[in-house]
């Protein structure tokens, strides 16, 4: 068994909806100002109530890393593939580009890369966690909508934070069981 | 001797040729082939994505409902084919020659459009060797379908070697193209039927529905061409066979129907998210248009009608009633591969990168997308009336 288990813990009623994340990705990760390459993204939800009650909520997201990967089961190269600690990565030596990851996955979190030519998808900054460091989005963030940790690590925030409060996953009825936690 | 044999051969294709119509056809088949040429050049020199249509909400588009279309009906031809090789069927025996190098033909036709569709086609000839993923569909459709293309170019070398026809080994063969076929087209439907996240696939409908629907095909293509090859007078001794497979055709649409009609009631009934707007996208949608006069119109109700008109037993008719078929069959499988993924994986509000109108994502077909679709139509066309016409399909 993997000695961590990592996760990220969100909490969208702090997301300013400033969009730091998405351009700390795209400088981190080289991701081309392109209509269809972006990692993550923020969706502004709908507006509710009626005036003057009025609240407007803001869902930042990107690749769940689903412990149970429909895109990585479809890759017919093992192109995909899932670390021990639980991120799930893209060889892209070993894309062919047929595109079925991306017809998989509920999330919409992939898309084709000119400059590696093979399909792209955040890494949880890999690189910036072998040296330490937290994935970019979440150290961007000003209001620190995302929480970067290890489940294994009781004392860990998200433990903490997924110990505390109440907290649901994206699309539950795929059965994907994410590693990407909403708090309400 | 060897002159002798040669004159026999050559008078065979003198008496043969006569029998058929098919340069017309070679030109036209020229005239995708260049077209589909200059598009594969267009793809080498600009890449994929810069001149396919397909989008990250859209993946898949008219060069994998090609391949389907193709490859499909191929696997039909073979099905057929088996009946006559391996279990009797006598009247598709008759035809035994011009269905094995259609099925071939059609399949390599299907696979130029895989082979575009794909980044790296020539990647994946070594990492299915290398690194296969025996849990992914797409790997058992690589293993099928090589394996159907293997078996049908051993078929076609034991029916036109020279000498005795083995006739054991060739029903060996035919059933072998038969249960492969079967297997590679249901696994195909799998291929779509294994995603979760695209309702509207999901399930064993497809599975089901493109081996009927090909095994129709097989029989409608097989209307279609006799008819050409002999100027829409087919021969007293092919009669019997033109009825069968008008049969078989009429009741592949039969079943069609029904499939159809539950898959989309099932669809719309309480309204499942995802399947509902899938099918609804295609009953009074964006695909509308496609679905009721090409779906519908003619791949069921024109071809059922005729046949039934002329009881089956008109060679012409059952010709045009194939065609017909064989035209709204091309919408049915470009409508649900392009339906299955009109419904956005998040909706589209300012923010996601989703970008929808009524609440479902667009695809149109490039340009270059249609000369690639038209290199597929090319090989077919070019490299089977060429086949009419220098060997010898009478069987």
């Amino acid at each position: 068994m993997s000695q961590q288990r990592y996760a990220i813990v969100l909490d969208t009623r702090k997301c300013l909806n400033c969009k730091a994340c998405t351009v700390a990705c795209k400088f981190e990760n080289d991701v081309p100002v392109e209509d269809e390459a972006y990692r993550i993204w923020v969706t502004e939800m709908p507006l509710t109530g009626r005036f003057p009650y009025l609240h407007q909520e803001f869902q930042p997201s990107q690749c769940q890393h689903c412990e149970n990967a429909p895109c990585e089961k479809v890759c017919p190269t093992r192109a995909t593939f899932t670390t021990e600690a639980g991120a799930v990565l893209v060889d892209y030596d070993k894309c062919i580009l047929c595109k079925a990851c991306m017809v998989a996955c509920p999330y919409d979190a992939r898309f084709v890369s000119l400059e590696h030519k093979a399909v792209e998808k955040c890494t949880l900054c890999i690189h910036r966690l072998q040296e330490g460091r937290e994935p970019a989005c979440v150290e961007t963030c000003p209001t620190k909508v995302r929480v970067f940790g290890d489940l294994n690590d009781p004392k860990s925030e998200v433990s903490r934070l997924l110990g505390s409060s109440n907290s649901y996953r994206l699309k539950p009825e795929k059965n994907t069981r994410p590693r990407l936690y909403y708090v309400t | 001797m060897f002159r002798e044999q040669l004159q026999s051969v050559y008078q065979i294709h003198k008496n043969h040729s006569r029998d058929v119509h098919n340069l017309p056809f070679i030109w036209l088949g020229a005239v995708f082939l260049v077209l589909g040429l200059i598009g594969v050049l267009l793809v080498l020199f600009k890449g994929h994505e810069a001149v396919y249509g397909v989008s990250r909400e859209v993946p898949w588009g008219l060069l994998i409902a090609t391949y389907a279309y193709l490859v499909i009906t191929s696997t039909g031809l073979a099905f057929i084919g088996g009946l006559g090789h391996a279990f009797g069927f006598e009247k598709f025996a008759k035809m035994n020659k011009r269905i094995v190098v259609l099925a071939f033909i059609t399949l390599l036709a299907g696979f130029t459009q895989i082979g575009m569709e794909l980044g790296h086609p020539f990647r994946l000839m070594y990492l299915f060797l290398l690194s296969p993923h025996f849990q992914a569909p797409i790997v058992w459709m690589g293993i099928f379908y090589s394996m159907e293309l293997v078996i049908l170019g051993v078929e076609l070398y034991l029916i036109f070697r020279p000498g005795k026809t083995n006739r054991q080994l060739t029903a060996v063969f035919g059933f072998l193209a038969l249960l492969v076929g079967v297997i590679a087209t249901s696994n195909l439907g799998f291929v779509f039927g294994s995603i979760n996240a695209r309702p509207f696939y999901h399930g064993i409908y497809f599975p089901v529905f493109l081996v009927v629907s090909g095994i129709a095909a097989g029989a409608a293509l097989l209307l279609v061409i006799n008819n050409i090859v002999s100027g829409f007078k087919v021969r007293e001794e092919l009669q019997d066979s033109m009825q069968a497979l008008g049969k078989l055709m009429g009741l592949g649409i039969g079943v069609m129907i029904f499939l159809y009609a539950w898959k989309l009631i099932s669809s719309v009934y309480s309204e499942p998210e995802g399947m509902s707007q899938a099918a609804l996208a295609l009953i009074s949608g964006p695909m509308a248009l496609h679905f009721w006069i090409g779906e519908v119109g003619l791949a069921l109700v024109l071809p059922l009608l005729l046949i039934v008109l002329c009881r089956g037993r008109n060679s012409a008719i059952l010709g045009l009633s194939g065609l017909i078929y064989m035209l709204g069959l091309f919408f049915t499988r470009y409508d649900f591969v392009v339906a299955g993924q009109l419904p956005p994986m998040r909706p589209g509000f300012e923010g996601s990168g989703v970008d929808t109108v009524k609440g479902l994502v667009h695809y149109t077909p490039s340009p270059v997308e249609w000369m690639i679709f038209a290199l597929g139509l090319g090989v077919f066309f070019f490299f089977y009336f060429l086949a009419e016409r220098y060997l010898d399909l009478q069987t």
